[in-house]
């Protein structure tokens, strides 16, 4: 709860930060300053998902979190990436230079502004929060203890802990973050979360700035920041949030791949969805639907764009499977669903149920407010402008979302239909839906606007 | 007309996306605050404590473990009937919370520290040395 507490979570940060930009250089180069400072943070969430599917695999292989894993590993790879970057031509910017960001327009001075305030109050908000969340105390900070205590995924506590399959990204994170922040400070640990959101926010600024008009771009996020459900639970030391903020970027990339063709989006969208992935079980329904919704977006172009998105679905799922060797091996649950295969059939009751419940929360003002209608007349915008390929992939992550978010209640017969949080998750599940729609909304309105849908290419 | 009509569009949704966002950003300030006045109003035990204060009945039994059961040792939690005060959370819930709470102790079912939350100590399994006790019929002790 110290301020030498919080420097250090700082320092845990803004070593993610650096592995990030070290892996950005050499997936995509960095041409200028400028155009380091605009990236930042996806740099930050990349650095973050490369970390953290590096430490699941070596957990899964027996290693710890510690300081000397974290530098470690963040080395290997930065150094990695440099050399990779080089190989591939990439070069590094020169005399810094800020000039190529330009004068900010009023919008995206006002909207910058709003969102600084905005992620200051929730800082404070956070600063001093205990852990009163059931899942919290319940499993999440009991493994990231274990991690940190017995340096490792701990034989007793991770098969006598609730959710067993639950992959441990989030717990290795909180790990780390105890070693930098001196022990094990469950309340600090609040301001990890605030550290994710801040670059979740500043990731989706980055990209979408050059290519989309500011007045799309902050009224969007602004509303799915300012959500009631954002406001109250966005620093929960749960994995739910950092799921959304990963699928919500990954899609991004892969919807701008769409139109931009520009590989390194893709690149970064393997490693996002893969992070996800390794986020929260539900991390696999995010990333199919995405790339399915991508696949199906550009049948027209299957020959030339399917091997490469199949390329990078294959590539985000065989990232997680370590993981799931590490389950069969040690007998642990697998995760799935209660009822699967034919017991969807078993309990057919539920399917209406599930979708009635799954729709009422996504369109729950008091949890959501407004959020998915304006997604919706977004798509409509983007038809009536006419665009193709980013209105049916904003609609097709729209469907299988709804149709996914149903079977999650509907294949767990003993989760009562209900939106009380304590009973059913669908209120945070329905969180990657609402988060990607601050996305994809920018790109929405202006698609189709000029001679082909790709905007400003960069 | 398509232009007009997705034209109206973009304004509509830039409109109800900055209206909602406008007023809802106030809202989320003024309950940012009170949740920054609200976590630093409460104790360090408090917050410490926090979901655990529904379901302890007596944050002092949950710090004198914490003080009492070395960090490499085991310890059970057993509990009860003989409670007082306790909340619908305390029984079905005590031994996770605690589970999380006093880390890295490990909890072991034949383990001789014994956190005893109303429990029955005859059946305890060994003579039963108390060292801390409170008036709610929590207890901790070792058995011998």
């Amino acid at each position: 709860m110290s301020l030498g507490a919080i420097v250090g979570l700082l320092a845990l940060n803004l070593w993610l930060l650096a592995v990030g930009v070290a892996v950005l250089f050499a997936i995509r180069g960095l041409a200028s300053w400028a155009d380091l400072l605009r990236l930042g943070g996806l740099a930050y969430m990349l650095g973050l998902s490369c970390m953290g599917i590096l430490w699941t695999w070596e957990l899964t292989a027996g290693l710890g979190i510690s300081f000397a894993t974290v530098f470690a590993t963040g080395f290997a790879v930065a150094v990695s990436a440099v050399l990779v970057g080089h190989r591939l031509g990439r070069s590094f910017p020169a005399r810094p230079s800020f000039a190529a960001l330009g004068v900010p327009s009023v919008t995206a001075a006002v909207g910058g502004g709003l969102t600084v305030v905005y992620l200051e109050a929730l800082f404070r908000a956070g600063r001093l929060a205990g852990l009163y969340e059931f899942d919290g105390w319940s499993f999440w900070v009991p493994k990231a203890k274990a991690i940190y205590f017995f340096g490792g995924l701990d034989h007793q506590f991770f098969r006598e802990l609730p959710n067993q399959s639950y992959p441990p990204i989030v717990p290795a994170l909180e790990a780390a973050a105890f070693h930098f922040t001196g022990g094990a400070d469950v309340v600090t640990l609040h301001l990890q979360f605030w550290f994710l959101l801040a670059g979740f926010v500043a990731g989706l600024v980055g990209i979408l700035a050059s290519r989309v008009p500011a007045l799309f771009l902050w009224p969007p996020l602004l509303l799915v920041l300012v959500t009631p459900h954002v406001v109250g639970y966005a620093l929960q030391p749960q994995g739910d949030f950092l799921l959304d903020e990963l699928f919500a970027l990954g899609a991004l990339l892969v919807a701008l791949w769409l139109t931009e063709r520009r590989d390194w989006t893709l690149v970064a969208a393997a490693l996002l969805l893969a992070a996800s992935v390794l986020t929260k079980r539900e991390g696999y329904l995010f990333a199919a639907l995405v790339v399915l919704a991508a696949l199906l977006a550009s049948s027209r172009s299957a020959r030339a764009l399917w091997p490469k998105l199949a390329l990078m679905g294959v590539a985000a799922a065989l990232m997680t499977v370590p993981w799931r060797i590490l389950l069969i091996v040690r007998d642990l649950e697998s995760g799935a669903p209660e009822a699967g295969g034919g017991g969807l059939f078993a309990h057919a009751d539920r399917g209406w149920e599930s979708l009635r419940l799954t729709l009422s929360v996504l369109f729950d003002f008091d949890i959501w407010l407004v959020v998915l209608p304006v997604g919706l007349l977004a798509i409509a915008v983007g038809i009536l402008n006419g665009a193709r390929r980013l209105p049916v992939f904003a609609s097709l992550v729209y469907l299988f979302g709804i149709a996914g978010l149903t079977w999650a209640t509907w294949a767990f017969p003993t989760l009562p239909v209900t939106k009380e949080a304590a009973l059913n998750p669908i209120v945070r599940l329905t969180g990657s839906l609402i988060l990607v729609t601050a996305a994809l909304v920018p790109i929405l309105l202006s698609a189709g606007r000029g001679a082909n849908e790709a905007v400003v290419a960069r | 007309m398509r232009a007009n009509l997705s034209r109206i569009g973009a304004w509509l949704a830039v409109a109800v996306c900055a209206g909602f966002a406008v007023v809802y950003f106030a809202k989320a300030l003024s309950h940012l605050n009170k949740m920054a006045e609200d976590n630093s109003a409460v104790s360090f035990s408090d917050r410490e404590i926090a979901g655990g204060n529904s379901i302890l009945v007596d944050q002092q039994a949950a710090y004198e473990a914490r003080g009492v059961i070395p960090r490499d040792e085991t310890y059970r939690v057993v509990t009860g009937s003989a409670m007082k005060n306790t909340t619908p959370l305390t029984l079905p819930f005590v031994e996770s919370w605690l589970r999380y709470f006093l880390m890295p102790r490990r909890p072991r079912a034949d383990a001789q520290w014994i956190v005893c939350y109303g429990c029955d100590v005859a059946k305890l399994g060994g003579s039963y040395q108390v060292l801390w006790q409170d008036e709610n019929g929590i207890s901790l002790g070792r058995i011998r």
